[in-house]
């Protein structure tokens, strides 16, 4: 939902802005980077194994459950009970990463799988950001 | 057409969402300050969990049975809620939110859009679960009081999907035969019993009863529900949403209360969330009452209360903690372990015609409440408020199983592994 801001005025003004009339709502990151805003929640990635396509440890990833997976793409997955972040193998049923340290899993029978979303952006985050460093371990 | 989409076992299956940990196990969720069960999911249905039991009672058996239990996450419930309902809000162009987890979908003019209420119905449900993971019953019915016995049937009689349609008479036969009474909206347990006695068991008896008679009998209220079972409209979104006759807050504390002001805090925090539910509709308030107790469980019980009329009617925050601190002297007791206070608003009215007094001038100061109101609004619920609330909330609600609140934090973010 977008808000049109109405600022207070007390009444006593000099000359308007010669630009009041060519303002424009700021740039907000959600309407960049969420498309779908009901259906799209933020996790915070754990782990080293998305690294070699920009995924690193304490990284903010926005996952759209709308979006429907297709192969190779980014997804987050409840795999046997935990959230997963992997490269989605259709072909081979498997969950791939991105770094020659981990191998691609198999999705088995006996596995607990459920898709939740798809990632289509992950927040690179440079600093330390006090707000997010308190939800890692 | 209307339709009535709830969620089944809301605040279980939304504790779900974020923890994939407990996707497939039992999971039940208790009331404020941990005090009874109030949701389970459909697994802990199955292996017989309670509702409304005392926790403590129970506590061994949802032990054994490896039952996740968690205190009621009302900040996580009412985001998750809200995105949910602008998702099913996409289904018609008539969207009503009744309570945080049933909301009602009217549909106009869409007969030459959807010809098979059935499908759309599951269309609405594979959304609604792949969006936002709630899994959701939706009925359909010709008026409201159908179409919440069509969602009723959907959820509980076997043969139905989590979807079911009244748009016919041998349909809405069908549904209100295997109906008992006090299944159907409006109908209150002990009114069932009454039509009982005059041989009306199933919710068809009732749809098959005179209306006029009926009115005479009970009520206008059953005449209404009635018709509206025999596909006749009588009430409409407005009506469904009354203001509410008398506002209360009351509560158990999460530790006890020794000290007098901690009690004045205490019940000056419950007047602000009085204050707050009547001026959202608009209401006046006339009379209030106050009470504090001991633990009944205690050796020696103690409770009191005491009611203030104000000389006017009114909806200033202050000039209602007032009152309490007026009521604080004879509800206080020193060495009593308060357990229990609240605070109720039991009459009150409408703001929109007020009666004014030639004598009594409103105390009320509009401006600065019109001011507290948007400052909370914006900024969230006890930005601003009374120093006689106090600050510290110790007293404040017990929720020791509390999950993380997932979307509304940052640093409750759900973790994924990579």
């Amino acid at each position: 939902m977008n808000v049109v801001p109405v600022y207070i005025s007390a009444g006593i003004s000099g000359f308007e802005s010669p630009a009041a009339e060519y303002k424009e709502l700021g740039l907000s990151l959600d309407d960049l980077l969420i498309e779908h805003p009901d259906a799209t929640f933020v996790g915070i990635a754990q782990g080293d194994s998305m690294e070699k396509i920009g995924i690193f440890s304490g990284d903010a990833l926005i996952v759209d459950r709308s979006l429907k997976a297709k192969h190779l793409d980014v997804i987050v997955a409840n795999y046997n009970g935990t959230f997963v972040c992997k490269i989605l193998d259709l072909k081979n049923r498997s969950l791939l990463s991105a770094s020659p340290k981990h191998n691609p899993v198999n999705i088995s029978e006996t596995d607990i799988f459920q898709i939740e979303g798809v990632v289509p952006y992950s927040i690179r985050v440079l600093q330390t950001n006090m707000r997010l460093i308190s939800c890692m371990p | 057409m209307y339709a009535l989409a709830d969620i089944t076992g809301a605040y279980a299956a939304m504790e779900k969402v974020f923890d994939a940990s407990i996707r497939f196990r039992s999971v039940c969720v208790l009331s404020n300050n941990d005090g009874c069960v109030v949701a389970i999911c459909p697994m802990a249905k199955k292996i017989g969990v309670p509702k409304f039991e005392p926790y403590f009672k129970i506590k061994y058996f949802l032990q054994k049975h490896d039952v996740v239990v968690r205190s009621s996450n009302y900040e996580l419930y009412q985001s998750i809620s809200d995105k949910m309902m602008r998702v099913i809000a996409r289904f018609a162009d008539n969207h009503y939110v009744y309570s945080i987890d049933e909301s009602f979908l009217h549909f106009d003019n869409y007969k030459r859009i959807i010809d098979d209420w059935h499908q759309y119905g599951h269309v609405i449900r594979r959304t609604v679960w792949k969006e936002t993971r709630m899994p959701i019953g939706v009925g359909f019915g010709p008026t409201l009081t159908l179409a919440k016995a069509a969602n009723h049937a959907a959820k509980k009689l076997d043969g139905f999907d989590g979807v079911a349609v009244i748009d016919s008479e041998p349909a809405r036969k069908a549904i209100l035969s295997r109906m008992a009474c006090d299944d159907v909206w409006g109908i209150g347990s002990r009114l069932a019993k009454r039509l009982s006695l005059l041989g009306v068991n199933s919710a068809l008896d009732l749809a098959n009863q005179p209306p006029k008679q009926m009115r005479k009998h009970f009520s206008v209220n059953v005449e209404r529900t009635i018709n509206e079972l025999n596909s006749i409209r009588c009430l409409e979104w407005d009506e469904v949403k009354q203001a509410k006759k008398e506002i209360f807050s009351t509560r158990s504390v999460g530790k006890r209360i020794t000290q007098k002001y901690d009690l004045r805090f205490a019940l000056t925090s419950h007047v602000a969330i009085v204050v707050r539910k009547s001026r959202r509709q608009g209401s006046l308030i006339k009379r209030i009452s106050a009470f504090a107790a001991s633990s009944p469980h205690d050796d020696s019980f103690f409770t009191r209360s005491q009611v203030y009329e104000f000389p006017v009617a009114t909806s200033d925050i202050s000039v209602v903690a007032a009152a309490v601190l007026v009521m604080l002297d004879e509800l206080y007791q020193s060495g009593i372990n308060y357990y229990r206070c609240g605070v109720g608003a039991i009459q009150l009215e409408s703001g929109e015609h007020i009666q004014s007094d030639l004598f009594l001038k409103s105390p009320d100061n509009m401006k600065l409440m019109d001011c507290y109101d948007s400052i909370n609004k914006r900024f969230g619920n006890g930005s601003l408020q009374l120093a006689s609330e106090g600050f510290e909330k110790k007293w404040s609600m017990r929720r020791e199983l509390l999950s993380p609140r997932y979307t509304t934090a940052w640093h409750h973010l759900p973790k994924i592994y990579c």
